[in-house]
């Protein structure tokens, strides 16, 4: 992905903190990924299996969902074609987030990005930045 | 009738199994930390999970799921596209924890009727079965696992860090149907690798240590040699083999027989490499492809010697007259030499080999009881394919050896040729034939000469 529009390091957190759900199936993962986006001024919810996944982004509607592709039950690839085919979740932006290199399957289930694992916060942060950037822009707020 | 087997993405791998393992079975696979138990585990996998037989690859407590991926995908095996698809990653370990050990057979349960895998792997097993408190809870708890694992129609391999003495004391080696173990082993500085099957039920297997390499393309074994079966339809051959110098064959009847093996022993200098591009090149121009097997001048320095003769190493080479087989004596295994070599002549490329020399061999090779054991496997092995092979042998004396070699290598061969220097000033190489089985040959004493066209040997008047 090109240079973000936002970076992490900026004093500007956004006014309403944007919502991310992230799907991580292990706990010291979750906790990395909590510190780093609660960090850059975003609210973090999180789902430890894809099912339970699907079933939280039709709750609460977050703005992005950081998802590892091996969760249990459904995996990170069937919860991104599943979000994208519901009406109700399918402007959520998806960010695949995994230790297996599959960014074209990734982008083909229809993720929004991919990246690869380890956690690069800034990486991480700079590409869930722009990636709300251009959902800002794309509805027009 | 015959039992299907699973195949294990290695040819050398299932000939050592005879085929394979046997399907539906309860295998383990063993040895310490880092000896190559996954990635053994995991090129069975990817190699056998299809839509219609999916694996499903069950991690647990000695690494965390993440792990597995990262360093899986370094190797040509992993297909991170049938991750997901035909081959599924799950934290057994992590739902362990969550449920307690005693539900083990339980969640296995659940995982094999939603995945409906035809291939189980649990990985590490021993760590998982480290929470069962009591020896016989751990009975109980594997007699439940193993009668899921039997009911339905699976082949299941536990992977460990279990040691030897570990198969006496332990309820899963007496469930499993297979053992594998892999094991390092240092002599010095060097270290080498090895797999041997401890038991493999209904089907026999090729016994012994087997050596092997990780590399990039994952486990690469090296089956043991063993003296090959005597056909009833193998005949000795009765065509001679020209050595390409008129004089040595005029030694020996025309040249050696074809099929044989000769012992080639001379003191540094004494003409064993030139003998033996000769013996190469002239198999080259005589439709009898050949290998020359060195280790310790590579193919430049070879090139090198036979331009000098005027001969044209390059158009033989790309015209697969000969090759130049270059293997660095550092960490050199004696089974990959072998298996190269053997891949070669399978292919049906070879007639005649030369091996650059036989003391590279042994100093691969810390057991001296194995070593000869090869050399007669291997000079048996050639004489069955009619591969007619020249070993050369460093002899440390100039000019007089009491012991051609250690190893008896000298009676397993078909014929002797010794080179040494003669005392004096002049130093003067000379040769002489020792033995030649099932042949006459000239046991005097003659004169050898190095020149621009090669090797030259006259008659000394």
């Amino acid at each position: 992905m090109s240079s973000p529009v936002n970076s992490h390091s900026s004093p500007d957190i956004p006014a309403q903190r944007a919502l991310i759900l992230v799907v991580e199936r292990n706990p010291a993962v979750q906790r990395l990924e909590r510190f780093f986006l609660e960090q850059a001024g975003y609210s973090v919810e999180f789902a430890s299996d894809g099912v339970l996944a699907l079933a939280r982004a039709r709750e609460l509607c977050p703005k992005i969902v950081v998802t590892e592709i091996l969760v249990p039950r459904l995996d990170g690839l069937s919860l991104c074609r599943a979000l994208k085919s519901d009406p109700r979740t399918r402007s959520i932006v998806v960010l695949v987030f995994s230790h297996l290199h599959a960014e074209d399957r990734a982008l083909e289930a229809g993720a929004d990005a991919f990246i690869v694992k380890p956690i690069d916060e800034e990486n991480l942060i700079d590409i869930v930045s722009k990636l709300l950037e251009i959902r800002r822009e794309s509805t027009g707020g | 009738m015959a039992i299907e087997r699973l195949k294990t993405g290695n040819s050398n791998l299932d000939e050592v199994l005879h085929g394979g393992f046997l399907i539906n079975t309860i295998n383990v696979v063993m040895g310490a930390p880092g000896t190559g138990k996954t990635i053994l585990a995991e090129q069975l996998v990817f190699s056998n999970a299809t839509a219609a037989a999916p694996a499903l690859y069950l991690t647990t407590l000695s690494e965390p799921l993440d792990k597995f991926i990262q360093h899986g995908q370094s190797y040509a095996f992993f297909d991170s596209a049938k991750v997901g698809e035909t081959v599924f990653y799950e934290d057994l370990g992590a739902m362990v924890r969550e449920r307690g050990i005693g539900a083990l057979a339980e969640i296995v349960t659940e995982m094999v009727t939603h995945r409906t895998p035809r291939l189980i792997i649990i990985d590490s097993f021993k760590a998982l079965t480290e929470l069962i408190e009591t020896a016989q809870e751990r009975r109980t708890i594997l007699f439940d696992l193993a009668s899921v694992l039997t009911a339905y129609q699976c082949t299941t391999f536990f992977v460990g860090e279990y040691s030897g003495e570990m198969m006496t004391e332990l309820p899963e080696f007496a469930i499993a149907d297979s053992i594998l173990m892999l094991l390092k082993q240092s002599t010095g500085v060097r270290e080498q690798r090895f797999l041997r099957v401890e038991k493999l039920r209904g089907s026999a297997s090729i016994p012994g240590m087997h050596a092997f390499n990780i590399t990039d393309e994952g486990i690469v074994l090296f089956p043991r040699l063993l003296t090959p079966d005597i056909s009833p339809d193998y005949t000795s051959n009765p065509e001679r083999v020209n050595t390409g110098i008129a004089g040595l064959d005029d030694m020996i009847e025309k040249g050696f027989w074809g099929g044989s093996t000769t012992l080639l022993a001379g003191p540094t200098g004494s003409g064993k490499t030139i003998i033996g591009l000769h013996f190469i090149r002239e198999g080259a121009v005589s439709n009898e492809p050949g290998v020359y097997v060195g280790f310790q001048e590579n193919p430049v320095q070879l090139s090198r010697i036979m331009l000098n003769f005027d001969w044209d190493p390059e158009s033989l080479i790309k015209d697969k007259a000969f090759e130049l087989m270059y293997r660095s004596p550092v960490e050199m295994q004696l089974d990959s030499v072998a298996a190269e070599l053997f891949n070669r002549v399978r292919e049906g490329r070879v007639k005649r080999v030369v091996v650059d020399t036989i003391g590279d061999l042994k100093k691969s090779c810390a057991d001296p009881q194995r070593f000869s054991d090869f050399m007669y496997a291997l000079t048996q092995w050639f004489a069955t394919k009619n591969v007619t092979c020249l070993l050369l042998y460093e002899l440390h004396s100039l000019f007089e050896s009491p012991q051609i070699t250690d190893e008896e290598i000298s009676n397993m061969s078909d014929n002797i040729v010794l080179l040494n220097y003669t005392r004096g000033v002049e130093m003067a190489r000379r040769v002489r034939i020792i033995k030649t089985r099932g042949s006459a040959h000239d046991h005097r004493e003659h004169a050898l000469q190095i020149s621009d066209s090669g090797v030259s040997i006259r008659e000394i008047t």
